[in-house]
């Protein structure tokens, strides 16, 4: 790529909406300037300090990590801070932006994520330890790890949330994020609720109300797969007794050694 | 609103599932005929097996394989873990579904048209 | 999760059964579709049988499908439990009315 086409001067297409003077949003275009490494954060960030303060959006880290600022690009859920603005002006040298769908829109990009926390809560989804804490780490094997498919790296952005179609339609749903985090937890070898997690998921609006769209794994800016994690509570749920006890028989040897 | 492969298969289940659901209801009603005798249930039936109903059976097959092959896919993904092959599994539904239809409802037509 | 086993194993079933009935009522001759041939076919208690389960397992299927479809809008989904009884009678109701039909080949 040459160094001219890195600088060139592309159009970021923002959805505006203050809710004080606009009754529905519009689209506002603005020219920025690119250069080398760009993210579409930054171009954000080039349009509110020079050219429109107004321009409102969440951000915090800036480096894919704290989940604040993902947003509706091109027609997919991504981080805008993670995102490079070239890979995403292919198309008439425009970027298109605009708030997470299906949730009720404060301002510009913010958005209400009520139910997202609400829905998260739900499925209690801290680590409920066994009563005695071994003096040293509770050992789990390479295989219980793997087993979690870095479900742990979720960073509650909501960008699955908002891209599943169910959500759209009913907010009761318990929604991807939460049922992650519940598969977490119910394969977590330290966990000593793995019945009750089940019992909720499997409630009318838990793991049934999926109907497997899949969007929310090509949603995931950590590559991580709701999908996956929703059909194994399935699996689990209709063999909850027997998983409760295979656990609670693993939770007895959790400080000895892994044998390899 | 936010469109991918998974919402298509998703929203043509949903389609066909219903209108298999008002067909399902009116399959019942045509056969139940028999239950007001045997007159009754050949002029009825006789008059859903007109050459323009043939091409309604063709719409029909088409519902009917699209949903049972899109279950299928759904069934394989739960039981084999293949969310990783949702893309190659919905084109491969699509296609399948397309041959099977063709294939079948040109056997209908030409089995209607020839007089069987 | 009822529901959803409900669906999964009606689904199952039908894979089976529907398979069957296309097969036999469309591209098996006879092609015209008339009492007799019915009859003929109904009075093995087999395909009796077959007959029976597969209406139970289309109208659980179509119900259960039905239910889920309602119920994924949020203000039907307040009451589902209504939504849930009435296709449980509407699965019994077309079960009685579906076998009376199939007993009335027996003429
Ligand atoms: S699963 Fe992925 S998309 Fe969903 S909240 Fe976590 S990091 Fe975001
Ligand atoms: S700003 Fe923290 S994830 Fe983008």
């Amino acid at each position: 790529m040459s160094n001219n086409d890195t600088q060139r001067t592309v159009t970021v297409r923002i959805q505006r909406f203050n809710p004080d003077v606009d009754k529905k949003p519009h689209m506002q275009d603005y020219q920025v300037k690119m250069w080398p490494g760009m993210t579409i954060l930054d171009a954000l960030h080039e349009i509110k300090t020079h050219q429109d303060g107004s321009v409102t959006y969440r951000r915090s880290c800036r480096h894919g990590i704290c989940g604040s600022c993902a947003m509706h690009i091109n027609g997919r859920n991504t981080l805008a801070c993670k995102t490079p603005i070239i890979n995403e002006v292919k198309k008439n040298n425009t970027v298109t932006i605009g708030p997470l769908p299906y949730l009720p829109v404060i301002k510009d990009m913010v958005v209400d994520r009520t139910s997202f926390w609400e829905q998260y809560l739900r499925v209690k989804p801290w680590l409920i330890p066994p009563d005695d804490i071994p003096e040293r780490e509770f050992r789990m094997s390479q295989e219980e790890v793997d087993a979690l498919h870095d479900a742990e790296a979720c960073i509650m952005c909501g960008a699955c949330y908002s891209s599943c179609a169910v959500i759209g339609l009913n907010k009761k749903y318990l929604g991807p994020h939460a049922l992650l985090k519940a598969f977490l937890r119910v394969l977590d070898p330290r966990d000593t609720a793995p019945g009750e997690r089940l019992e909720i998921v499997s409630q009318a609006d838990g793991v049934a109300r999926c109907h497997t769209i899949f969007n929310c794994i090509d949603a995931c800016p950590k590559g991580l797969n709701p999908t996956q994690a929703i059909e194994t509570l399935r699996k689990l749920a209709q063999k909850r007794q027997k998983y409760e006890e295979a656990k609670a028989e693993r939770q007895k040897h959790l400080n000895e050694p892994i044998p390899s | 609103m936010y469109t991918s492969t998974g919402f298509i298969s998703w929203l043509l289940r949903r389609i066909s599932g219903l209108a298999l659901v008002l067909y399902l209801f009116m399959h019942l009603w045509v056969i139940g005929a028999a239950n007001s005798g045997v007159q009754v249930f050949n002029d009825r039936l006789n008059a859903v097996q007109t050459p323009l109903f043939k091409l309604f059976e063709v719409a029909l097959l088409a519902a009917v394989v699209y949903h049972a092959l899109d279950g299928i896919r759904l069934l394989l993904i739960h039981y084999f873990d293949l969310t990783e092959y949702r893309k190659s599994l919905f084109w491969a539904v699509i296609i399948l579904s397309a041959i099977i239809t063709i294939v079948g409802g040109g056997a209908i037509l030409v089995i209607a048209f020839t007089g069987g | 999760m009822l529901t959803f086993k409900l669906q999964r194993w009606s689904a199952i079933a039908l894979l089976v059964f529907l398979t069957i009935h296309m097969i036999f009522m469309h591209y098996v001759p006879p092609f015209h579709i008339s009492f007799d041939v019915v009859q003929a076919r109904l009075s093995t208690p087999t395909w009796k049988i077959i007959d029976i389960l597969f209406l139970f397992s289309v109208l659980v299927h179509a119900m259960a499908g039905s239910y889920q479809v309602i119920t994924d809008f949020e203000s039907a989904f307040n009451y589902r439990k209504a939504l849930a009884w009435a296709s449980v009678i509407i699965v019994i109701l077309a079960f009685v009315y579906g076998a009376k039909t199939i007993w009335a080949f027996q003429l």
